[in-house]
């Protein structure tokens, strides 16, 4: 379904800002598995998402997306196969506009717009119902401006608009981060119904390792711009907050180890 | 009555004007200062084609159409070759201003023999309603000032409506999502350099018909005619707003063609009452700088009070 071959991305290269954001990622995904991205500030996670998403053009590295190479394809393009959801509740909605506008744009997602009616009755009919089921009392509301919403409504509409029309491939991008407790805990279920509901093909990254240990079928664990640990089938079931806790302490060992030795080293040949 | 009466005139054929400013100022955020030369374009292409005989309607259509390109063509420089869209409407208005010189040929082009909107509506009215004064409450009125007063209303109403339907169509509600969540506009597939050209395009589409039909009105184009009309197309858009109260779509073009007769009554009352014409362009640029400063004012200090 996903297949990435080898990505390579530097930001600002040769100045004193240089990041090595991604230093050859591979990395397949199964058609209908959920995979979680798991990372430290910094490791790349979001990065990778973007790549995917077609932010920016890769330095290096192939992506293949249900039968096409869209390495090449610009963001708008992709979006004719991905649905996205951002960590920034404000980004995935026009807050100016009504939320049945909203969801107007997103069930022409992919498909060329023309001059036709973009709030018609049938799409309406099919809103009212959808956004009942998210139980939030928004299906009376949806002349309102979005903006008036709050950040967890909002990103539950996101969510419903990402997948109003079944993408291919689903990025949530830390979307619960930037919520009170409460109304992450809603939006994750939320999503994993959905995901589930629709078999949708799903990479989530995030910071919790609560959400990467009870969602998803798969954990990849990245670092410093590299895939370093791989958790599925068995394994992932079986995994545990602290096993993961433990995992991350290690590669901080192992590091520090590193750069200790190194300076070991060099007193005693340099 | 007269001076009410072109007031009145004049505002409505520049409320095109004040709507395209809303496209491009409201709806995408850019202070699009190609206005300023699309403004003439578009009257100088309908003159030149109305002194050469050309129907009033086509010449009018081609004067729309050229603003139109101009406008693409600034939207072109601002998202294709990543220049700030300011920088690139100064670009487009200061290349126009010699292109405008080449259409009409020399500064100025009359139009006092051609056949235009402006003569059509005046023989119009005086079939109606015979050549003598009509009188209404009691004022005297020629029905040809009443007839063109009445072209310019139509003209505004279509043009309202027109705008209206078209961001209510799957194009339009891109094309306003684009200036409110360029992000979000990208992630559900839609090509926001694209919308960011066409809106571009269509509000100095607005602006060149605006010119045309003021040509036709004021019987000539000229070169210099376009200086600061932006500032009054912000103007009435600000006004609009104020008169209105609010930013929903269909009020807010309302609002803009409210703003533009109120702003062109103002002038004129202002002009009546002594005012050096010299000093309008100063004064609307004050007018547009404190209203678009008072309200940011008024929260602060509303928010700063309970601290003081």
């Amino acid at each position: 379904m996903l297949e990435l071959q080898g990505l390579r991305q530097t930001f600002n290269p040769g100045t004193v800002n240089e990041v090595r954001a991604l230093q050859g990622v591979d990395l397949t995904l199964d058609e209908g598995s959920f995979i979680v991205v798991l990372g430290t500030n910094g490791s790349g996670k979001s990065t990778l998402l973007n790549a995917v998403a077609g932010s920016f053009f890769l330095d290096e590295g192939r992506i293949r997306l249900d039968g096409h190479d869209v390495t090449r394809w610009p963001e708008h393009r992709r979006a004719s196969l991905i649905g996205r959801v951002f960590q920034n509740p404000f980004s995935g909605t026009a807050p100016g506009m009504s939320i049945a506008e909203n969801f107007a744009l997103a069930a022409r997602r992919g498909r060329p717009r023309g001059l036709g009616w973009a709030l018609a009755p049938d799409l309406m009919g099919a809103l009212r119902e959808r956004v009942a089921g998210l139980r939030m009392g928004l299906e009376d509301r949806l002349d309102n401006a979005i903006g008036s919403l709050s950040g967890g409504q909002r990103q539950a509409l996101t969510l419903l608009m990402a997948t109003w029309l079944r993408p291919r491939l689903l990025l949530l991008d830390e979307h619960t981060a930037a919520l009170d407790p409460k109304s992450a805990d809603q939006v994750i279920s939320l999503s994993d119904e959905v995901i589930r509901r629709d078999g949708l093909t799903t990479l989530m990254v995030t910071h919790s390792m609560a959400q990467a240990v009870a969602y998803g079928d798969r954990i990849i664990m990245m670092h410093r711009g590299r895939v370093v640990h791989d958790f599925r089938g068995a394994e992932k079931r079986r995994l545990r907050q602290e096993d993961l806790i433990d995992r991350f302490d290690e590669i901080r060992r192992r590091e520090q180890l590193d750069e200790g030795a190194a300076a070991m080293l060099r007193e005693l040949y340099v | 009555m007269t001076l009410l009466l072109g007031a009145l005139t004049l505002g409505l054929i520049l409320s095109l004007l004040a709507m395209g400013v809303y496209v491009s100022f409201r709806i995408f955020s850019i202070p699009d200062i190609t206005t300023d030369g699309s403004i003439t374009l578009g009257a100088a292409v309908a003159a030149v084609l109305l002194v050469g005989g050309t129907s009033p309607i086509l010449a009018t259509a081609a004067g729309a159409l050229a603003g139109a390109v101009a406008g693409a063509l600034a939207g072109v420089i601002h998202t294709r070759f990543k220049i700030n869209a300011l920088l690139a409407g100064i670009l487009v208005m200061t290349a126009l201003y010699s292109v405008n010189l080449h259409v009409m040929g020399r500064s100025n082009v009359p139009l006092l023999q051609a056949n235009t909107f402006a003569t059509q509506g005046e023989r119009l009215g005086q079939a109606l309603f015979g050549a003598g004064p009509l009188h209404v409450l009691g004022w005297p009125v020629t029905p040809g000032d009443l007839a063109v007063l009445a072209l310019a209303f139509l003209a505004a109403v279509a043009a309202g409506v027109t705008l209206y339907l078209f961001f209510r169509t799957d194009v339009g509600t891109a094309m306003r999502a684009t200036g409110d969540n360029p992000q979000m506009v990208r992630a559900l597939g839609a090509d926001v350099d694209r919308y960011t050209i066409l809106g571009l395009a269509l509000s100095n589409g607005l602006v060149a018909l605006s010119g045309a039909l003021l040509a036709q009105y004021q019987g000539f184009a000229d070169a210099q005619m376009g200086i600061g009309m932006i500032v009054w197309g912000l103007a009435s858009v600000i006004i609009g707003e104020a008169l209105t109260g609010s930013r929903s779509l269909g009020l807010a073009l309302a609002g803009a063609v409210l703003g533009s007769v109120l702003f062109r009554l103002l002038v004129a009352v202002a002009l009546r009452w002594g005012l050096n014409p010299n000093d309008l362009k100063l004064i609307t640029a004050l007018f547009v700088f404190s209203a678009l400063v008072l309200p940011r004012l008024l929260a602060r200090r509303r928010g700063g009070a309970p601290a003081a």
